[in-house]
């Protein structure tokens, strides 16, 4: 009796978890519809600036710009994780922060097999309270903590960051800003990366411009106003934080995914469950029932 | 022959639009395109944006970026594009205000703040207007 009475309480039980990650699947489901339409109409931005760029390089002027150019010496360096603000999302915070804290211990000099050397001075800064609370674990204090951004990063807060990084760089405070986030390739393949942001290895990105330089084959004469060299002066810090927006959208775009993929995987487990308590809980009620019968058919034949 | 105007920012395309004759903010004054105009690549300040399109007049406000004028297509790829109806004189007396209050002690900080205060100059001569 009391074994059929806790099986069917555990099934219940299941079933409203299984009611729950069903609905947060289809949350994700919706907010990553969200964040992937914000991530293309940004693309929108990012191709026609990269079309800029090349236009300005094929007219001839000399791209220099101190944000180009590495400094002699590198003794700071920013690190910049990205990680969500809520759990339940599978593997997608635990993999960006391995391989943050990897690098974390390189740049610390905690590893001694290092492929770098060790820098002198290692900042750390963390997007998203699930790397904050993670770091805080560690003993590592973060010197700027964000979590204002969830499925939404929006350019006005992302530019605000950008332009502190710009300005640390140029007055030399930092030497280099790395950044570790989920990069997003496709809807099946998104991977944990690890990328220099400044100095700008280069405008743009690289597999943006070779997809869209076989399309623009025409050559026209540009009139610059004022200049190629002034425009490109102004291109160059837009260009960064455009690169710093996409790696912000990436995330939010990456975060849903884990979690649409996390919570599919829960729902489907608890299906299974269900029906294998099920299964118990029909055969413990079946084996009470002979049980029973047995007992009345022994008592009758004991009045005979 | 009508031209196509075309406004991003990084978060989505604001408009996209065909117009007779389009008005933009340059970094140095007001900036005219027809139809047919050479191809030019130029940098934004801020101030109004009209597009005409026969009797009607849209007008934005942008700050800051870049315009590119290519095959009758006027593309402006700008940080902010909002309609000018929505900026009234309290948001561009606080703009201005917030402006003023910024920091000037190093060389840096006054250019960014002459920035600023441009941007809100503009946005007050707008409300004005309006």
């Amino acid at each position: 009796m009391a074994k059929t009475k806790t099986l069917n309480k555990r099934r219940q039980s299941i079933r409203s978890i299984r009611k729950i990650t069903r609905t947060m699947e289809l949350i994700s489901t919706a907010c990553y519809r969200g964040a992937m339409d914000r991530a293309m109409s940004a693309m929108a931005y990012t191709d026609r600036l990269t079309n800029m760029v090349r236009n300005l390089a094929s007219s001839g002027a000399e791209v220099s710009h101190p944000l180009l150019v590495p400094h002699a010496e590198t003794k700071t360096v920013q690190l910049l994780v990205l990680t969500s603000n809520r759990g339940l999302c599978g593997g997608y915070n635990g993999g960006i922060l391995r391989r943050a804290v990897r690098r974390w211990n390189e740049m610390t000099g905690k590893v001694t097999d290092a492929a770098e050397q060790k820098v002198e001075n290692a900042l750390l800064d963390v997007a998203g309270k699930r790397g904050i609370s993670y770091f805080n674990f560690r003993k590592v204090k973060p010197t700027e903590t964000y979590t204002q951004f969830e499925d939404k990063p929006s350019w006005d807060e992302v530019e605000v960051i950008a332009n502190r990084y710009l300005e640390e760089y140029l007055t030399g405070k930092i030497d280099r800003l790395e950044i570790v986030y989920t990069k997003f390739y496709s809807m099946s393949k998104q991977a944990v990366v690890h990328e220099t942001l400044l100095p700008l290895t280069e405008l743009g990105s690289d597999d943006d411009a070779k997809k869209s330089g076989t399309d623009n084959n025409f050559s026209a004469e540009y009139d610059f106003l004022p200049s190629a060299e002034s425009i490109l002066k102004e291109i160059v810090p837009a260009s960064f934080k455009t690169k710093l927006f996409k790696c912000f959208l990436d995330a939010a775009v990456c975060e849903q995914i884990a979690r649409m993929v996390a919570m599919k995987a829960a729902t489907e487990n608890a299906d299974a469950m269900i029906q294998t308590l099920t299964m118990a809980v029909n055969r413990s009620r079946q084996s009470q029932i002979t049980g029973e019968l047995t007992e009345l058919i022994g008592g009758v034949e004991a009045l005979k | 022959m009508e031209i196509k105007c075309i406004v991003v920012t990084p978060e989505k395309v604001v408009l996209e639009k065909s117009a007779e004759f389009v008005s933009l903010p340059l970094y140095d004054g007001d900036y005219g395109i027809a139809s047919n105009h050479t191809p030019v690549i130029g940098r934004l300040g801020a101030g109004e944006l009209r597009i005409k399109n026969g009797e009607k007049t849209d007008s934005y406000y942008v700050s800051g970026g870049f315009v590119e004028v290519l095959n009758n297509t006027v593309t402006l790829m700008t940080s902010r594009a909002i309609p000018t109806s929505q900026i009234t004189k309290e948001i561009a007396e606080k703009a201005f205000a917030d402006a003023s209050a910024r920091p000037a002690s190093t060389l840096e900080e006054v250019e960014l703040r002459n920035a600023a205060l441009t941007d809100a100059r503009a946005m007050k001569r707008i409300a004005e207007k309006a």
